[in-house]
């Protein structure tokens, strides 16, 4: 099982993984999470120089480089001296765990130390948790802080919750049931409590809602990550969402990167405004349409917003 | 009613017969012929067995969780992608059945639902992946579009220690012999630097002090590659698994 359980008393302010996303092309997710994670109190501290977690492909040619790669932020977080790792993707929230998960065996652990110590980095010592910044957030501030710090509640927005693959699955890395302040994997709720403190009408029967977004193949696959990325957006649709919410820089940018083939395989009335839950948050704790990006994404949640009166 | 005798029946013949008034005629003695399947070679399983990614394929029970929940299978509707079939004919080394699925097995988008389902606690995904590169290594499978992506992805995160995420999409279509429209690109470039998010080229993100790292895990990697193959390459059948 997963040494995903703190140890101490959590961190003040715990180890903060932006992984490669979040640093790119999610950049709007990583803005809108610090001014959410500000807003509510909260603060994180930045692994400064974090590397790629290798995600899902890595591990397909070699485990130990696949371990190798999160472990080294791993063991950068405990020089750190934290116990707790947040990361705001999906793949990396799942990259980590597994490292962790590996690092329990003392065999593995020495040899991937050994590469670690070899290639310049510190030891890791295997006592990190890892959690993902939606868990993060509910855990510490949860719906009831959120609520009191909205200031322009999102009220008439139906938004469609779309948590996706990796989030709290497999719970055998993730350490789901043993650790406090996780979500359930297969019925996933956080997202859904923190849109409704933000004043939104969540569907919390969305059907998609932990569907994979067929990301890991977003290029290699393209028929199926497009028949993946528009269901997300046809379930929306015939739940009657205004918008989908996500919570992973993948699934957001596989389903924006596919609207075109998406409008021309499946028509232009399943096309929704996609974006981060934390752009959304940030838009109920005041932000402007400009400082939540919105701008940034494809499917242009900015025009949509501007059109319903927000500044 | 009594069980009919086989020595009240002529062997190999339509029969007419009434048995205390019922009426039983039919063909006798024409059931499935036992068989005896030859050419099962246990190789593969240990193969995959020896893998870390794939050891949890000796707990697998055959309950078939994994293929209900299977986003290929059942949402995708890719009816032939079966991942309890899959591990079912590695686990009896049925090799010849399993090519058939050459050109399938790679499409399993690591969603790991089944991961999560298991009642055993097999790593279904990352049993999948195995039995994937064990197909691609030993010949069965031509090198998968996510195979090049997968390698793709790592060459390309190996030497910076950051993903260059513009050069992976470039390499790959290059790769693939895609081309996107040189319209598309641009405004899609555009659209990423003016909102600060084109990092690529001489504007990559680095890892400071990623050079002697990569050099180190780029050398793992290749070992275990060649390592695998090798194996790989050692434990398949001769003459293709074929009877």
């Amino acid at each position: 099982m997963s040494a995903s359980a703190p140890r101490g008393p959590p961190d003040a302010s715990p180890a903060y993984y932006p992984g490669c996303s979040l640093d790119g092309l999610g950049k709007a997710y990583e803005v809108t999470a610090q001014r959410v994670i500000e807003r509510l109190g909260l603060s994180l501290d930045r692994i400064v120089d974090y590397n790629c977690c290798g995600a899902t492909e890595v591990k397909n040619l070699s485990q130990d480089v696949s371990i190798a790669l999160p472990a080294r932020n791993l063991a950068l977080a405990r020089s750190m001296g934290r116990q707790q790792v947040v990361a705001a993707c999906n793949g990396c929230v799942y990259s980590l765990a597994r490292a962790n998960d590996a690092v329990t065996d003392p065999a593995t652990r020495g040899r991937i130390n050994a590469t670690l110590e070899k290639g310049g980095a510190p030891a890791y010592d295997g006592a990190a948790s890892v959690q993902h910044v939606l868990e993060y957030i509910h855990a510490r501030a949860g719906p009831e802080r959120v609520r009191a710090a909205v200031t322009r509640p999102l009220t008439g927005l139906t938004v469609a919750p779309y948590y996706g693959c990796l989030y709290t699955r497999p719970k055998r890395y993730t350490g789901v049931g043993k650790t406090p302040g996780t979500d359930d994997p297969e019925h996933p709720h956080f997202l859904d409590e923190l849109l409704e403190a933000c004043g939104a009408k969540v569907l919390t029967d969305y059907s998609a809602k932990t569907i994979c977004c067929g990301g890991g193949h977003a290029l290699s696959d393209l028929d199926v990550s497009v028949a993946f990325g528009a269901s997300i957006l046809n379930e929306a649709k015939r739940a009657g969402a205004d918008l989908v919410a996500t919570i992973c820089p993948l699934g957001q940018i596989n389903i924006e990167n596919h609207l075109d083939r998406i409008r021309a395989s499946y028509g232009d009335e399943v096309i929704r405004p996609v974006a981060y839950f934390t752009q959304l948050m940030s838009l109920a704790f005041g932000s402007s349409v400009r400082e939540a990006r919105l701008h940034d994404n494809f499917s242009r949640p900015d025009l949509f917003f501007r059109a319903r009166g927000f500044p | 009613m009594p069980i009919v005798e086989k020595s009240l029946v002529e062997v190999d013949r339509t029969e007419k017969l009434e048995i205390d008034g019922i009426d039983v005629s039919g063909e006798w003695n024409t059931f499935l012929r036992s068989r005896v399947q030859a050419h099962l070679d246990v190789r593969i399983s240990d193969w995959v067995k020896g893998q870390p990614q794939g050891e949890t394929i000796t707990r697998c029970w055959q309950c078939g969780t994994c293929t209900a929940g299977c986003c290929m299978h059942t949402d995708y509707g890719l009816t032939e992608f079966n991942p309890r079939y899959f591990i079912y004919l590695a686990q009896v080394g049925y090799e010849e059945e399993l090519r058939k699925y050459a050109t399938t097995v790679w499409r399993c988008v690591s969603c790991n639902k089944c991961v999560e389902r298991c009642p055993k606690g097999v790593k279904v995904e990352e049993v999948i992946h195995t039995i994937g590169t064990y197909l691609e290594m030993t010949g069965a499978a031509p090198e998968s579009p996510a195979d090049r992506f997968d390698r793709a992805y790592a060459s390309n995160l190996l030497e910076r220690g950051i993903l260059d995420e513009a050069a992976l999409f470039r390499t790959y279509e290059r790769l693939e012999g895609r081309k996107t429209p040189a319209r598309d690109l641009l405004r899609m470039g555009l659209a990423l630097l003016r909102s600060g998010r084109l990092h690529t080229g001489p504007l990559a993100h680095r890892t400071r002090g990623w050079k002697k790292m990569g050099r180190v895990l780029r050398e793992n990697l290749e070992a275990d590659e060649r390592a695998r193959r090798a194996l790989a390459v050692s434990a398949a059948p001769p003459n293709g698994g074929r009877p």
